[in-house]
């Protein structure tokens, strides 16, 4: 397996803290009491990964899935799938430049922001 | 209006459990979304249409083909001599539905359907990444998708069979089929014993997704998928 660019060795502190903190489906179904075996965002996940594999230019297949299999084994280990799919997928865009880190920081407090003021109407 | 002889007689069970908090992940899923959006790496119109596929797969397909290959002689040689056409009988069409389109990396349209024989048992892989007949299976379960088993199901298929709690015995052959890009595969496994009588709805709840990759036989009294906990490999094969 190789990969154009080693992404392990990049660091993304945002998605560290994310790691840290916890709030993986299968603790959260537990702290709620619900039976849903994965999170809805799933499928949400998965049209991602699709839309990517068709586009092909920006996160190639094959490339995409290296990144996933080294980073979901390495340094997000301790999270589950697809949690791990998740997180590894926003490391390799962080990683390959696709995307900004801060800007994922921005725009990550703006969503909270967003849903949660709908949480309360 | 008449009244009718019926009481409203509301259900007042509570309503099932949710989550009630926002996740980072839920966040984080949507966030990347926008962004790649933003920046071009595809339409949100192409997503859309993506999710809501991806929310009409399952397992189910896959389950009525092998049922109804059981129980119809004809039905079995059109599944095995054209998979596709099996499929779109089952409700499953690999040309027409997914939206990704013909000859895209992530749904290929070359489906054939693998028969076990007594003497023959078959399990399905991708060695290279992690491709699955999702149109007829629905989304791969996590261990599918792993290095360990990809690596070493085709080293050691009886070993890792036996891992999944299913003992091959030494006189049945095992072969393992390698999907690809341009190929996809599920097994039909042989009818189990103590089916005799069933209808195609009772022969279908006893195929499993596990049954289809060939981690799992059918069993009478058996609707579900064994828990797989991913854990390291006891003996990995090394990284190359």
């Amino acid at each position: 397996m190789s990969t154009d660019q080693d992404v392990a060795t990049v660091t993304v502190p945002t998605l560290e803290r994310i790691v840290e903190h916890g709030q993986v489906w299968p603790a959260l179904t537990e702290k709620y009491g619900v039976a849903n075996p994965t999170p809805p965002w799933k499928s949400s996940l998965d049209a991602m990964c699709d839309a990517l594999d068709k586009e092909a230019k920006a996160l190639p297949f094959l490339e995409r899935r290296d990144d996933e299999d080294l980073l979901s084994q390495g340094v997000y280990e301790s999270l589950p799938f697809p949690e791990s799919q998740l997180v590894s997928l926003a490391h390799s865009f962080v990683a390959r430049d696709l995307i900004d880190e801060e800007a994922l920081a921005g725009r990550m407090k703006d969503v909270r922001a967003r849903l949660e003021d709908q949480d309360v109407c | 209006m008449t009244d009718t002889a019926e009481t409203h007689d509301h259900d007042h069970r509570p309503p099932a459990p949710q989550v009630h908090e926002i996740s980072d992940f839920e966040v984080l899923e949507i966030a990347l979304r926008e962004l790649a959006i933003e920046k071009g790496l595809f339409t949100a119109e192409d997503h859309r249409r993506y999710t809501e596929y991806f929310e009409t797969l399952g397992p189910v397909p896959a389950a009525r083909l092998v049922a109804k290959a059981w129980l119809d002689p004809d039905f079995k040689a059109l599944a095995l001599a054209d998979g596709l056409a099996a499929s779109r009988e089952v409700g499953a069409d690999w040309l027409e539905a997914p939206p990704t389109g013909f000859g895209t990396p992530s749904d290929f349209t070359a489906f054939v359907v693998l028969e076990d024989t007594p003497k023959l048992h078959h399990v399905i892989v991708c060695t290279l990444c992690s491709c699955y007949p999702r149109p007829i299976l629905g989304n791969s379960p996590e261990w599918y998708r792993t290095p360990n088993y990809r690596r070493r199901i085709v080293r050691s298929p009886r070993a890792v069979l036996a891992e999944f709690g299913l003992i091959i015995p030494e006189d049945v052959e095992i072969r393992v089929e390698d999907s690809n890009s341009k190929n996809r595969f599920m097994v039909l496994p042989v009818r189990p014993a103590g089916t005799d009588g069933w209808s195609e709805d009772q022969l279908a709840e006893i195929v499993t997704r596990d049954c289809c990759i060939g981690v799992a036989l059918p069993k009478p009294g058996v609707t579900s998928n064994a828990p797989r906990d991913v854990h390291p490999a006891v003996n990995p094969v090394p990284t190359h």
